[in-house]
């Protein structure tokens, strides 16, 4: 059995611009029911990275998270109010800048502690000089462990 | 060139970094320090020696007490509770706020209370429909206001509490007096000011009179330990005269017994410690050691006092112009740090009774700090905290209101330590 990156990898990845707006990302991440999509720059290198709990996250002012226990006092309106605010915001505002990737060579077992050591969901793949050829995430680790132990989709 | 020369170039030249902001003023000052000891102006003996460390642990004290009180949600609960006690409506809640601002900043320092209260005004703001502004301006001038009424209420305050021996009670029986009534005069001005931006909003009075304000506090075993180890703390404050236990041991025994009561790992609380300011204060100390050891300062306060005549009277009210006009523009604590040898020097130079010079120095040094958005730290916080909220105060939109409401609390200030004191 070929249990490496480049098997269990996707090579289809969803990628935004650092110039992209909230309005973009969401609309991708929910037209393409992705939770996850890559930042590249013109030349397809992999610049930040981007899960829908970073724009959860930006949602949320500032002010409610240094102070957790006053959001249920926050008035109700203020949700809607944020996201209009921060529609227009480019992706360079709330993107993880300090992306974790792996190459198409690097093994499975280095990928999967990757994501347990730095708790993260994604892990875009890349080649030599830093150009975005893949992705893996949790839910193609669950499959290639699933492989193993022969337990099949149906 | 002689060390004379050498300590001031070094002095001067640490000063501009720090008020340019280009380093962080904390790695200036330790940088200069160490230069100041490195060149020879002073040795290692002599700098350790200009630290004070009654004002490091007094700061540090209290810096432990506080991190793990305001976990406890007690803080924000009660500025809700005064929203209620404010029916709810603008004005009233604007009033109290503003009055709760400057309680807390009279136990809290400055920065820790207004981070405290500006996430609650948002909200109440929020709810009412009305400007943050007018609130976002009260919360700057009321913490530096009541920062000034106590001993631990502003660095400033401690440095000099520290240095000229003044004690808690001190502090409070010659500065909260008129700490209260630049309080009382200032939320009169302030009022006049915006009344026309505090429109009542009967839905937002219903929502807000439905808040359950007890449900803003996450720790009640936390609230009750770090509430009574406050009032230890204060108590012990309070009895100084009796007991004579200095500032930095009653605020680390307040720590001490806090963390006992509830760490099991105490390294979470000692982050709390903001290590950037207390180093800060470590190379001022040491600066200011190395300049006075030159004889600087004493040069300095022979020119005051020329300056002056030797009156009591004009003495007393240059520092306090003079400290609020530089305090507006630098930041309060190296000035402050600086004034305390030159008015010491002052002491050993004349027969001046040298206590009001320190009131005047705490409140030139707290009250100045109002008239910019730059003049004191919790200023700038308050001012970061808006910006992230697309709430632009604009430096000389604030100052339209602060330069004002500054002359008027420093005019009464000069009332006050002229009838008192001259």
């Amino acid at each position: 059995m070929d249990f490496s990156i480049k098997k269990y990898m996707q090579k289809k990845v969803h990628t935004v611009r650092e110039t992209d707006t909230v309005t973009d990302v969401l609309s991708l991440m929910i037209h393409k029911k992705t939770n996850g999509v890559v930042v590249v720059d013109d030349e397809n290198v992999v610049v930040g990275i981007l899960s829908s709990w970073d724009v959860i996250k930006h949602i949320v002012p500032d002010y409610l998270e240094d102070d957790r226990h006053l959001a249920a006092f926050e008035a109700g309106d203020v949700f809607e109010k944020r996201v209009h605010e921060v529609a227009h915001d480019p992706v360079s505002k709330f993107m993880t800048q300090d992306v974790h990737t792996a190459k198409e060579s690097d093994t499975l077992i280095s990928a999967i502690t990757m994501l347990a050591e730095f708790h993260i969901r994604q892990l875009p793949i890349v080649d030599d000089s830093g150009h975005l050829v893949g992705y893996v995430n949790r839910t193609d680790m669950k499959q290639a462990a699933g492989d193993i132990l022969r337990i099949s989709a149906k | 060139m002689t060390y004379f020369h050498l300590a001031i170039g070094l002095f001067i030249v640490t000063y501009v970094f720090i008020i340019s902001e280009k380093v962080h003023r904390t790695i200036t000052a330790i940088c200069g320090a160490v230069l100041m000891i490195v060149l020879g102006v002073i040795n290692q003996h002599q700098a350790i020696e200009g630290i004070d460390f009654n004002t490091l642990g007094l700061l540090i004290g209290m810096m432990v007490v506080v991190g793990i009180a305001r976990q406890s949600g007690f803080f924000q609960s009660a500025a809700l509770y005064v929203a209620q006690v404010g029916k709810g409506k603008p004005i009233p809640i604007f009033l109290l706020l503003s009055i709760t601002i400057a309680l807390f900043s009279a136990i809290l320092d400055n920065v820790t209370a207004v981070l405290l209260m500006v996430p609650v005004t948002f909200v109440l703001t929020n709810h009412l429909k009305v400007s943050p502004y007018p609130f976002l301006v009260g919360t700057i001038l009321f913490a530096n206001i009541g920062g000034a009424a106590t001993l631990i209420g502003d660095p400033p305050n401690i440095l000099i509490g520290s240095a000229a021996n003044l004690s808690f009670n001190d502090f409070l029986v010659h500065l909260a007096p008129v700490s209260l009534i630049i309080m009382v005069v200032t939320l009169g001005l302030l009022y006049f000011w915006f009344r026309k931006e505090f429109v009542a909003n009967p839905a937002a009075q219903k929502k807000i009179m439905a808040f359950q304000p007890k449900e803003a506090i996450t720790d009640w075993p936390l609230l009750y330990k770090s509430l009574g180890v406050i009032s230890l703390i204060v108590v012990g404050f309070f009895t100084h005269g009796i007991t004579h236990l200095e500032g930095a041991t009653i605020a680390m025994g307040g720590a001490a017994l806090l963390l006992l009561m509830t760490a099991i790992d105490p390294e979470d609380h000692l982050k709390e410690i903001e290590w950037t300011t207390i180093f800060f204060f470590m190379g001022l100390f040491v600066l200011v050691a190395a300049l006075e050891h030159v004889g600087a300062i004493r040069i300095l306060a022979e020119q005051l006092l020329v300056l002056t005549k030797g009156s009591q009277t004009s003495t007393v009210i240059v520092t306090l112009w003079g400290a609020a006009l530089l305090s507006a523009v630098v930041d309060n604590i190296p000035f402050v740090a600086t004034m305390i040898p030159l008015i010491e020097d002052i002491g050993t130079l004349t027969n001046l009774d040298l206590q009001p010079l320190w009131w005047a120095l705490a409140l030139g040094a707290d009250i100045g700090g109002n008239a910019t958005l730059v003049g004191a730290s919790a200023n700038v916080v308050v001012n970061g905290m808006a910006e992230k909220e697309n709430v632009h105060i604009g430096f000389l939109r604030y100052m339209k209101v602060a330069i004002p409401m500054t002359l008027v609390a420093l005019s009464i200030s000069t009332l006050y330590l002229f009838l008192r004191y001259l």
